[in-house]
Order: C-alpha cells, then structure tokens, then sequence
C-alpha cells in the first residue's frame, strides 16, 4: 500500500515536470520586441529601414569641422588645451589614433554602410511600386558613407553583400583606394540609373545628387573627362545660383534652388543625451562655432567658440567680395557696427582670432529642448556653385581642356560673389586652374572641403603648417581597429 | 501554476487519506543538569523520530505527553552533547556533556541538512550570534573575514550593494552568488531586505559539490540564509536590540586652498602663454575648504523586537525591526536609507505527518540618494570646485544660495548647489517568504512541496530643477536672474516598478540503512522558476514654482512638449525548468561519498542549446575514526576532495531586434530622418546581433581539503585548495569597429582559470571559571587569471571627459586589470627628451613614459598591466573575550594587494588641484617623481593620460568592529523576568591603516569598476551604544 503511494506520487510529480518543457521556451514577441523575423514585409518597411541609413548621416557633424580644423582656414580654439582634444590634435597636427571625432565617424560611416548592405541583402524580398528608386536612394547613401571614408582614411575595409553579424568580426583587411573607389563608382551609377531627378520630399537623394557626388568622387580619382561628363548633366540641370549668397544659410535656404543635396536637421524632436551629443535630430556643429557667452539682442546665439576662421582665410578675400561677411563673423567689428544690440560676449578663451564661422553660426530661435544638441540648421553638403566649381575644373583639367566652359562656369560662380562681370577670370591652363581652386577655397570655406581640396590637389603640405607629406594626407584609423580588428595603422601614425 | 499547487495539494490530501489511526499516550518527565549538577533551562527534549517535544523550565525540569510506543527522547541545548534517554517512569536525572565544539552541527545544503560531520564539500559558516555582534546594515557585510572563501568589497553608500566573490572572479557577466533563504531561491539585490538580526545562520556553498544541485545557478556560490524559527513547547522568549550610532567620514582628501590654486593656475596659465589668472593673490586666504561642506555628521538606528515560541502542534518565531541610516554626504536629508521589517515564521503540525511552514517577511524600504562615484558626483565637485569663492552666493541680484565659479565653466559645479538641486526618493516595498508542507510518507520518505516568493514593488520619483551654476556654466538652465534659460524647462520622472519571483520545488528525501554501516540519504526531485519584472514610467517638464513641493507628473504642466507627458515602460520574464538529485553515502560515518546530478533548461539560451547538464562528486575519509589512528591530541580529522561541473546563465536571449527610435539614448542605434521641414520621420534599423548558440558558462571545479581538531576540541582548522576552470564564458566581446553601431550579442567566448585557498583557524578555551576566549582567523586567496578570449579583449570601467578607458578583461591577465602608461619620472632636460623614444609633445618637466615594445615611440601600443584592483589576499580575525559579565569583540579585516585608480582628479585648467601639485617639477633637479610634472594649462604631453601616475596601492588593514559589553544579572532583573540585560558600545570602522591618498580604499563595484575611484562614497566611521534585552 505504502509502496503504492510512493509509486503514484512520484510518479505523477515527474510527469508534471516533463510536461513543462514548453516553459523555457522563447518569444521575444513576449517582450513585445518586434525582430527581423517581424520586418521588410510590406512597403513600408521598406520605407522605414531606407530612412534608417539616412541616419547616420546626421552623426557625421564633425566631418565638416575636420575639413575645415585640419585646413589653413579653420583653428580649433575651443576652451582650452585639453577641450575638444581630438581637434585639437588635427589642428596642431598631432593627431593619434584614439581620436574621439575620427573614430566617431569610421564607426557612424559603417553604420550607415550596415544598413544599407541589409536592404541590399534582402531588396529581393518583396516587389513593390517604387522599389527601385528607394534602393537608388540605399545605393547612394553606401557611396556617400564609403566616399567620407576613403577620403579621410585612404584603404578601408570594403565588404557590400550584407550587413555583417558577429561573427565576421575581424575578417576583414583594408581593401586597395582604388577598389573602394569602383565600388563607389558602381553604387553611383546603380542608384543614377533608378533615382528619379526630382523627389516630392525634401532631402531625400535624387538623380541629380547622385551625378554630383559622382563627378566629385571622378574629381578626387583625376578622371577629369568621365568627371567633366557627368557633371555637365547636372550643371544642366534644374539648378540655379541663389542670387544673395546669405539666403543660402538662412533656415529659409534649406532645400532651396542652390541645393542639390544637404544632410538634414531638426529641432522638431529635441534630444537631451550628453553622453552621445551627435545621435539625435540636431546639429551639433553649429554649437560649436558660436562665439561664448554671447548676450544681447543679436540674431546669434551662443557656443562654444570652436572651429575659428583663421585671419589668413579673411584676408583671402578680395574687397568687394560678398561672400566675406557671410563666410566669417568678426564679432567685434559686429559689435561696434549694431550697438543697438547690446551685444557683450567672453572673448575665445583658447586660439582666438576674434572671427567665427557665420554659415553655421548658432542662431536664436533655431533650437530645441537642450539647446547645445538640437540646432535645425542642414549641412549644405552639395551646392550648385560647387557643381560649377567641380566642372570648370574637370574641364580645365581634362585630357583635352575646355577653358572657354571652364571659364564660363567659374566666372557664374563670381559674377554672383561680386554683382559684377569686373571681376571675372579670363586666364587659361595652369592659372586658370590655380584660380578655381582659389574660388573654391573662398566660395566653399567653412562647408568642409578644404583639407580635402588642398590634400587632391597636392598643395597640403605647402599651404597647411604641420603638414607632413606621405603621412598627413589620411587620418589615422581608430586604434581599436588595429588592437582589434588587426588592420595595419597609416603609415606615420 | 495554480493548475500545479492545485494537482499537489489534491495529491496531498489522497495520500492523507491513508493515514493510520491514532494511538495511546504515556508521560515523560524529568530534570537536566549540567557537569556541576545545576540545572539547564531551555534545554529541548524530543521524543526520538518525532518532532514532538518541549523545552526545560528555569528549573530544568521539563513534563512530555509521548505516544505509548515511544521508547527514547533526546536531550539538546546550546553548548552540551545531544544526549539519548531511554524515557523511564517517574522522575528521570539527566546530566548532560560539555561540547566546546558542537559535532553534531548542521549545516544547510541545497534541498536538505547535513551533520558536519558527514559533509565532504566546502562550505563556511557564519552564525547568527556572529552577526548580531557587527549589527551590519546589509548581513553580506558580516560575511566580510569571517566566511573563508568569500570576498567581500563593501560600500560606503546607505544600504548599498557591496562587491560579493565567491572564491574569486569565474564570470564577467556577473559574479553575484545565489542567496537561499530558508529554501526560497533570492539574489544578492535581495540582501537589503533582510533584517540580519533575524538570521539564525549563513552557510556559504563553495565547491561544486555543494553546488552543482543548484546546476546553472550555481557558479558563482551560493549563501544560505537560515532564519530563525521557534520550537515546538517553547516558553515564549521576547528580545528587543536597539543600537544608535553617529556616522562621520575618516578622513579628507589634500586639495589647494584658495591661494595655492591661484598661484598654481596663474603657474599654469603663464607657461601655456596666457596672463595671470589671478593677478593679487592677497587676500584670497585659506578659501572654502567643499569637503567640509558636504561631510556631515549623521545618524544610524536600528531596532528589532522579536518574539519566539511553540506549542505542542506550532512553533512561531515573529520579528519587527527598523533601521534608519543617513548618508554623510550631504546629510539624512538628501541621503538615506531606512527600512521597516516584519517577519513570520510560523510552522504547524497539520497532523503528525503533515508539516505546513510558512515564512512571511514585509519589507519597506524608503531611499534617497546622491549622485556617486562619477565625474559628477557631490564628492568629486567638491573635489574639484573653485576654492576661492564663498560658500554663500554674494553676489547681489544673482539666483541661488550658493557661490559659483566664473572660471569653471562646465562639468564641476558646486556641491551645494548640485546637493541643493538634488531630489529623488524611492519607496520599495517587498513581500517574500515560502509555503511549504511536508509529508512523512514512510519512515525516512519525506516529500516536501514549497513555492518560495518576492514580490517588489518600487515607485520612486526624481526631480530635476532649473538650475543656476553661473552666468556661463553650460549646465546652467536659468539666467543670473533666476528666468528660464531659452528652451530650458525642469522635469519630474516618476516610476513604478514591479518584480515578482517564485520558485516552486517538489521534492523528496529518503534517508535509509543497509546493513548496519552503510547509511544512505537521498533527494530527487523538480524545480520551476520564473522571474518577472515590469515598469511604467512617465516624465513631464514644467513643475510649479521649480519646486519639490510640487514635483508630481499631476501637477507638472508639461507646455513644453507636444505630447506633456513622455511615457515609458518594460517587462522582462527569465524561466527555468530544472531536475536534481542526490546520494550522500556514508560508512560508519568513516568513508563519506556523494554524488549529485542537475538538468537544467533555461529560456535564455539559444534554441540550439535549451539543457544542459551539471553534476558532481565528493569522498570524504574521516580519519579519527580507524582503530589505527592513535594520535592523542587530535580529536577529529577529515580529509576531503570533491569535483564537479556547474554554471552561469547571466544572460539574455539574444535576438536581431528592430529599433524605431527616432534618437537613441546610449547607442547609435536611432533610424529617425527629419526631411525638410516635416515632423522626424520614423525610421527603422537592426539594432542588435543575434546568436542561436548561446549556452551557459561551464564551470569545473576541483576541491581539496581536510578540517581537524585537536587538543580538546579547543583548536579547529579547515584548509581547502580549489581551481576552478570556466568555459564557454559568457561576455559581450570587443569586436571590429567595422560591424557597426548595433548592440554586440552575448556570445560564449573565453575561458579563465581561478585557484585559491580558504583557511580557517578557530580557538575557543575556557581559560578560567570566568575567563573564556573565542578567537578565529580567517584567510581568503584566489588567483584569477582570463586564459582564452575569442576576440582579444573587453575594455571596461574608465573616467573622464573624454572618456578614457582604464580596465580590462584580457587574455593572460586578471580579470578587470588596470591598463596604461607605465612612467619612469620626469624629463630633466631636453636632452632627456632627446635620448629617450620619441614622444610627441614632451617638454623637459613631463612625464617619461616607458617604450614598452622597444619600438622608439611612446605611443598607444606602449600600454601595459598597470595593476590590479583586486586582492592577493584577504584576512579577517574575529576576536571574543567573556569576564564575568563583560564581554568584548573585535573585528580587524585587512585586504593586501588590491590597487585603487585615483580617477576624481579632473584636471581641467581651473578645477581645483590636488596637493601633490606643490610637489611639481619647476626646473632640471626639482623632482623626478612621476606623480609631479611640471604644470602648465596645455598639456601637449598629455601628463593625465592613464597611466601608473594614478594607480595606488589600495592594501588596508582595518578595524572594522570594537564592542565592549556588559551583562547586568541580578535578583531583580530575575524577578522582572528578565533573563539577559546587556549594553555595550561599538566603534566600527574605527581605524583604517593604508597608504592610498584618497578616502577609502575599499571601491566597491562590478569586474570593471572594483578599485575605480571616481570620488566613490566612503564607509563611515561609527560610534554607536545599544543595549539587548530579553524577557
């Protein structure tokens, strides 16, 4: 009887706990986490993820300022010494490989390719109207990622079949410029074929923009001819100069006629993370080039005093030369000019030279919640005077020059800095070409060209002090892309 | 689940049913005496195999009704043998044995007792009457010296969790052992909870046989908590304790004053080419020393009320207690932590087979905090603050009460106002406990049913106010005026938080004989478990008046956003489905086996891996019981060896989640997308790697030791030797940049390697009829070492703005390694400069650092081993004297060789500046001290890199507890019935001997952040009086 008793119970104990093996089971819908299982299965989807790669664009504020810092036209300043220290180190050209801006935007570039490789990976899985152009606009976005990578690092890992898991870390070595380039070239020409020329919604990547960036990436690999083609049809397309140069920085010239394609901010949503300052909707750049504490009844707002235009860039421009005043703030001849507005402000504690980045400088009204991290103001990535600079190179440049074109697209670009003809460029050859690079120093400065420029052209090392030839002409990687990921550093670094 | 207590409680009420009828009863009684023949009051007598007993009166004498079959009752009280009496008519004498050592102690394994005697893994005790002497805010903290085996890094923050390490550091994820109380499966977060006073014994499981029947729960240890319960026929004892105690800080960290900082930073200043900060140094004095403003003197109270007893059917043990501690930095009013406990135990008899237990604890906890241990905590601010400022605001028309800085300008601000500005309160309220029944179904065959509980409700509010911390202070969100800077709004965060946790375990004991000398006792049985946990929270800006007075979600008016009210909220379920079992095998109480088997299936491993298995295995040999052990001074000794497999499963599923997020907190994981002017649009992206792989980390462990007594039982010792293998180590990895921002998955990477030592020397005489001493020295070593890592290395904890990271987990090395610069002092000249590797930015005055791979340039592949945050060794020696009615015990705990980072230097030109800067170098000869560069505001050489400038031998010895007490004892105390009056005094923490130059070398924290002193709370020094009664 006892014996019975002991057999049931345990019995039925065990068979109670063999039932519950469905227990330890798991959904992560029970957390309510939607997954990939869950995902790219209607169009929307689709749409969302390809407004995700937009993303990281926005995280790439600093670049910019690097283009600027590590150039002749641009100082740090910052608080002192030990602020901002990694642009510091790329203005005194000391720069190391634990640099926080640097390994920001190899991190935010690969996030960015991530995401587009995904969409790539599985654009097979549903048709839908509009397809073709969303995944021009993903093909786009990959050469945008890939362009700032390999202009500022030189060979990068290279890999566009999907978005990488885990497991492929470390399986990666830095691939030859010239393949990323024709990777570039053909992510270019993919999204060219499918983008449509013009896009209802603001912002978002058209042909045109494409063809740009194309031609620029044509420019940085000396193809002057393919460079001069492709962007012909986008001097020729529905672009014009904006007539008062300053309406260009203007929260008004967002998306305007100039504009063939610009990184898009907001104040819409406002963000308050200290910690990851550049991950929300705003622009943090523009915070950093305003001048400090600055009071009064101004249009400005305050900042903190990074990213100073050098003297030597002010001094640069010709009288008469509108673009001066819109390039550069020289706060105290501002001050003395609009007493009406009470305007007191503490002079640049570090690297001052007394004059700030205008563009971009903050202005009241145009941010949000915490003020410093949400400023609305696009960066102007690619303007139309940049295309006519772009092609009066390529065609001076050409195997077969076309300075009469080159001429004509330079002097479009003058004609509006000055209001007159009296100031245009009839010289060819050699001058002419020392000429559109000078324009575009002046047109461009501030907009994060320079270094770049100056480093395509083989002029960094005698326009740039500290500049070291065969090293300075990349950025060094991220140390923990060679502790970890085992790629060789740049040489010098 | 009530499908399943329902299927039990029907299957127990069958087996009821078959039980046998009633018999007939006979009386048994007597009296007990001690050695001298005075008699022994509260002894218990049992009948033997029964729980039916009672206890003897203040005479000794003692009167049992007991079943007509009985033949034998046993006889037990605190400090004497157990004694067997055949139960005889009329008037029994019963004289018991001395025992200074108690062999028939038991200690609490998983799913059951075991006689000491008979165990043969490793396991430390720690009994209540040791606790009750500390009187520790959280019971971990008695564990600290007196469990060998168990590192313990407490923290000075009001009922904060210290660091706990069972036998060093196996894991990364996650070191917490499991805590058991009385059967009911808890963590470690739950430790502050328990009122120490109530428990009755902490048994710390170690080797894997004593583990493994916890199976992936085990690896890190497990503590078990036995509280105290009543007996059966106990006369009620009632006992009150109350202590109060002044808390203040030890001791203060050497910044300038007001006019060493000017002339320091006008120093700094003119070297980097700027002008005289401050140009008239005079008058500038002494300054506002900010440590003396945010120390405070503050309080600590505990009281407990307990009352214990039994009939002949229930046993009670019921406990209320209250303890309120204030926090020395910033006082009771930004910094507390005060708890409410009410416990009952309560057992019956529901019939002389069926036991019914139920313990019930309600807990209440209301905190609030300071912000610690960070470049923005109070400490550090006050650290770092402007010196030669007021403490007072003084300047007229401006907000606030307090001074700012016109020099610094971002990151410190001052403590005042940050402390002022600080509000937050948590309110937690806890119920947990066990149900459980028993069932004698045969003699021996015990099933036992018991669904152990928490529920934790936590609400909890913070407030965010405008605040004002000068004119061009960036953090500032007001205007000098005391307006709203533009965009600026306050904010109020409230939250509720629920946990609810079971455990439900059936299982069952059979303990049996064969043959004479074989002896055989056994558990099998299944155990589910299910974590949950889930949170609303909400915020809103715009509070009334800026005020905490009104900082309610209900008031706020929340203009500011579109929506007024940001919500948000979570929920997380883990489960666990496990089977176990075990055969503890003696001969003779000579040759000890064991063996233990567990399967465990967790929800958190991948789908390729749902079970996993664990067992282990134990022999014991007890020596002095051969016939051919003569040796007449030892009384016992064991030997004893074990090995076994156990595990960790701290981790989650890992899964390619989708993030929608329009911005990201933390991560680069935000897809959102503002084109032209239109609203942000949503976006999407994969926000996290997966891994269908996952598994548990395996644990193997290997266990050698022996425990001995001689000379009388007055000396004990316990030696134990053990390495512990762990693989499949659970961590998240460094990987390529290249993979992007997505948060990396949890993978099974890595192994380590952990061995160590446990030691423990105890000696107790009765020196003279009044003199006894009770001493015991405890000795805790464990050498971890990270053998394999699959991708190189984790950093981990750092500091700073920028931030630089300092800890690593790293192959070759010891876990949570400090990794930097080594130095070699300063540069003389700049020949120096010249000779040595090339190190860009050097000026003669800075640092030399070493060119540790010898490749001619000081750069990032220099760094090296810096040090190490934990201990070689630790030691704890616990001291009791008894004269008369005095009685006195001292506590000295000393850790050796654990390194502390100094990290609260913040280093910014005009932050404050720590005394070792009077030291600098001024010129060729002036110093060689790596600790002393020269100063200047630009610090091309980069001097504050990590490096070993800022790591410190943290070795402390300190005295963690002095008690002097008296026991009154008089006629008249008997006849108020009051059998103990006691008071005492107590100093804890009364000394620290060290060398570190900060507050306390004892930083508490996970692998990463042990040993990072980031301004971290300090333990407090106390002074306290209490007095123990009982009736």
């Amino acid at each position: 009887m006892k014996n019975l008793q002991y057999i049931i119970s345990m019995t039925a104990l065990l068979l109670f706990g063999a039932a519950c093996t469905k227990f330890v089971a798991y959904d992560p819908q029970e957390d309510y986490q939607i997954t990939a299982n869950d995902y790219l299965k209607t169009a929307d989807d689709f749409n969302k993820m390809t407004i995700g790669v937009y993303s990281p664009l926005q995280w790439l504020y600093a670049n910019p300022v690097i283009g600027d810092v590590a150039s002749d036209n641009a100082v740090s300043g910052g608080e002192n010494a030990t602020d901002v220290v990694g642009l510091q180190q790329i203005d005194d050209y000391q720069v190391n490989p634990n640099n926080f801006y640097l390994s920001e935007a190899w991190k935010s570039c690969y996030e960015g390719i991530n995401r587009a490789n995904y969409l790539h990976e599985n654009k097979a899985k549903l048709d839908f109207a509009g397809k073709d152009a969303l995944i021009g606009e993903v093909y786009f976005l990959r050469a945008y990622y890939y362009f700032e990578l390999v202009r500022m690092f030189g060979d990068v890992p290279l890999f566009v079949e999907k978005r990488l898991t885990a497991s492929d870390s470390r399986k990666f070595a830095r691939a030859p410029k010239a393949d990323v380039y024709k990777q570039i070239e053909l992510d270019l020409n993919n999204a060219i074929k499918d983008l449509p020329a013009v896009n209802t919604q603001k912002g978002r990547v058209t042909r045109y923009a494409a063809q740009a960036l194309l031609g620029k990436v044509l420019l940085y690999q000396n193809k002057f001819d393919a460079a001069a083609a492709t962007l012909e049809t986008v001097v020729n397309g529905p672009f014009q100069l904006v007539t008062n140069f300053s309406d260009i920085f203007l929260q008004s010239g967002e998306n305007g006629a100039e504009s063939v394609f610009e990184i898009q901010y907001s104040n819409i949503s406002p963000f308050y993370d200290w910690s990851n300052p550049g991950r929300g909707q705003g622009n943090l750049a523009v915070q950093m080039c305003g001048v400090r504490n600055l009071a009064g009844t101004s249009p400005y707002g305050q900042g903190w005093s990074i990213n100073l235009p050098t003297k030597e860039l002010a001094n640069a421009y010709a009288a008469g030369d509108r673009r001066k005043a819109v390039t550069i703030l020289d706060i105290e001849a501002y001050k003395t000019a609009n007493p009406a507005f009470n305007i007191s402000y503490l002079v640049a504690p570090y690297k001052n030279t007394g004059l700030y980045n205008q563009k971009y400088h903050p202005r009241k009204g145009e941010t949000s919640g915490q003020v410093e991290l949400n400023y609305l103001n696009n960066y102007r990535t690619i303007r139309y005077a940049d295309v006519l600079l772009m092609a009066a190179e390529a065609n001076n440049r050409a195997a077969t020059p076309n300075d009469t074109k080159a001429q004509g697209y330079l002097n479009r670009v003058r004609e509006r800095a000055f209001g007159n003809k009296l100031q245009n460029i009839t010289s060819t050859g050699a001058t002419l070409r020392q000429a559109i690079w000078d324009e575009r120093r002046l047109e461009l400065a501030m907009e994060g060209d320079r270094f770049f420029d100056l480093v395509r052209t083989g002029l960094a090392a005698t326009k740039i002090t500290g500049f070291k030839a065969n090293k300075n002409e990349v950025f060094p990687i991220p140390q923990q892309e060679v502790d970890i990921s085992g790629l060789t550093q740049n040489a010098g670094y | 689940m009530e499908k399943a207590l329902k299927k039990f409680a029907l299957l127990s009420f069958l087996i009821m049913l078959g039980l046998t009828s009633w018999s007939q009863d006979k009386t048994a009684a007597g009296k007990v005496v001690d050695p001298s023949g005075l008699p022994v009051s509260k002894a218990t007598i049992l009948v033997k195999g029964t729980n039916a007993g009672t206890s003897t009166n203040e005479m000794g004498m003692f009167s049992l009704t007991v079943p007509l079959s009985a033949k034998t009752i046993v006889v037990s009280s605190v400090g004497f043998e157990t004694k067997e009496v055949s139960i005889a008519a009329g008037m029994m004498n019963i004289a018991l044995e001395s025992s200074s050592s108690n062999l028939d102690e038991v200690v609490v394994v998983g799913y059951g007792v075991q006689k000491v005697t008979k165990v043969s893994g490793a396991v430390s005790t720690v009994k209540g009457s040791d606790i009750e002497k500390l009187k520790p805010v959280r019971a971990e903290d008695a564990l600290q010296g007196r469990a060998s085996g168990v590192t313990v890094v407490s923290n000075g923050s009001p009922g904060a969790k210290p660091t706990v390490l069972v036998r060093g550091i196996p894991s990364y994820t996650g070191t917490d052992p499991v805590v058991v109380v009385d059967g009911a499966i808890q963590t470690l977060d739950d430790f502050n909870a328990i009122n120490p006073a109530d428990i009755e014994s902490v048994n710390v499981l170690k080797d894997a046989a004593t583990t493994a029947i916890y199976g992936v729960k085990g690896g890190n240890g497990v503590i078990v908590v036995t509280t105290k319960t009543g007996r059966k026929n106990q006369k009620t004892e009632i006992t009150y304790s109350g202590n109060y105690a002044m808390q203040e800080v030890l001791n203060q960290i050497g910044v300038l004053n007001a006019s060493e900082y000017a002339a320091i930073v006008n120093e700094g200043s003119v070297t980097s080419g700027g002008s005289l900060v401050f140009p008239n140094l005079s008058g500038l004095g002494a300054g506002t020393n900010w440590q003396d403003q945010i120390f405070k003197q503050a309080p600590l109270q505990s009281h407990t009320v307990a009352a214990r007893g039994g009939s002949d059917k229930m046993a009670y043990f019921l406990s209320g207690g209250y303890l309120a501690q204030e926090g020395i930095v910033g006082g009771g009013e930004k910094s507390y932590f005060n708890r409410i406990n009410a416990t009952s135990n309560l057992s019956f008899d529901l019939s002389s087979k069926l036991k019914f237990i139920t313990n019930t604890t309600y807990t209440n906890i209301k905190g609030a905090g300071v912000p610690e241990n960070a470049i923005n905590s109070v400490i550090s601010n006050a650290l770092n603050f402007d010196p030669t400022v007021s403490v007072l605001n003084n300047t007229p028309n401006t907000y606030g009460k307090y001074s700012t800085s016109k020099y610094i300008l971002s990151e410190i601000i001052n403590p005042l106002t940050q402390l002022e500005d600080t509000y937050n309160r948590n309110n937690t309220s806890k119920l947990y406990g066990k149900l459980e029944l028993q069932y004698d179904l045969l003699k021996n065959l015990k099933l036992s049913s018991r669904f152990g509980y928490t529920n934790t409700d936590v609400t909890g509010k913070n407030f965010t106010p405008l605040s004002f911390y000068g004119v061009s202070h960036i953090n500032s969100t007001m205007n000098a005026d005391g307006t709203p800077k533009p965009g600026s709004h306050n904010n109020v965060y409230e939250y509720k938080t629920n946990y609810f946790n079971y455990t439900f375990e059936n299982f069952a004991n059979y303990n049996f004989k064969v043959g004479q000398n074989h002896n055989f006792e056994t558990v099998a049985g299944f155990s589910m478990a299910r974590v949950t946990g889930n949170s609303l929270n909400g915020s809103r800006q715009d509070v009334p008046f800026n005020s905490w007075s009104f900082a309610d979600i209900s008031s706020a008016t929340g203009i500011a956003t579109l929506s007024g009210i940001d919500l948000g909220s979570y929920q997380y379920e883990r489960r666990n489905l496990s089977y176990f079992g075990r055969v503890d095998y003696d001969f003779s109480d000579k040759y000890l086996v064991s063996g233990t088997l567990r399967r465990d299936g967790s929800f958190a491993f991948g789908d390729n891996n749902k079970f996993a298995n664990f067992f282990s295995g134990s022999l014991g040999w007890v020596v002095t019981q051969e016939d051919f052990f003569k040796v007449g001074f030892i009384d016992y000794l064991k030997i004893r060896g074990s090995y076994g497999i156990t595990g960790n499963e701290n981790v989650n599923p890992q899964y390619q989640r989708i993030s929608t997020l329009l911005y990201a907190y933390g991560l680069g994981q935000n897809a959102g997308y503002s084109f032209g002017n239109e609203p942000t649009s949503v976006g999407a992206t994969i926000a996290s790697f997966k891994n269908d792989d996952l598994k548990w980390e395996e644990q193997a462990q290997l266990n050698a030791g022996f425990d001995i007594r001689f000379f009388n039982n007055k000396f004990s010792f316990s030696g134990d030797y053990f390495r512990k293998d762990i693989s499949g180590l659970l961590f998240t990895p460094t990987l390529s940049l290249y993979l992007g921002t997505a948060s990396l998955p949890t993978a099974n990477i890595g192994t380590t390697q952990t061995s160590g030592v446990d030691m423990n020397l105890g000696y107790t005489d009765q020196l003279s009829k009044n003199f006894r001493i009770s001493t015991n020295l405890t000795f805790t070593k464990a050498t971890n070492l990270v053998t394999e890592t699959n991708n190189g290395l984790i950093t981990g904890g750092g500091y700073g703005i920028p931030f630089q990271s300092v800890t690593r987990f790293e192959k070759d090395k010891s876990p949570g390694y400090f990794y930097g610069f080594k130095t070699d002092g300063l540069f003389q000249t700049q020949a120096d400069i010249a000779k040595h590797a090339s190190q860009p930015g050097a000026q003669a005055g800075d640092i030399r650092f070493v060119d540790i791979n010898g490749d001619g340039k000081i750069d990032g592949d220099d760094r090296t081993d810096i040090g190490n945050p934990f201990p070689d060794f630790t030691m704890g020696w616990n001291l009791t004297l008894e004269y008369k009615g005095f009685d006195f015990n001292s506590f000295v705990y000393a850790s050796v060789g654990n390194e502390v980072y100094r990290a609260y230097e913040r280093n910014l030109a005009m932050t404050n500046k720590f005394r070792s800067v009077l030291g600098r170098w001024t010129g060729s000869g002036s110093t060689n001290e790596s600790t002393n560069p020269r100063y200047s505001f630009i610090d091309a050489n980069n001097n504050t890199r990590v490096s070993d400038r800022y790591v410190e031998d943290g070795s402390f010895l300190k005295i963690k507890n002095l008690q002097l007490g008296y026991n009154f004892s008089s006629a008249a105390l008997r006849r108020a019935n009051i059998s103990k009056l006691r008071i005492y005094a107590q100093a804890r923490n009364a000394f620290t001997f060290t060398k570190y130059t900060g507050f306390d070398p004892e930083i508490s924290g996970g692998i990463f952040d042990t040993g990072m002193d980031r301004g971290a709370y300090p333990q407090a020094r106390s002074f306290a009086i209490g007095l123990d009664l009982k009736f």
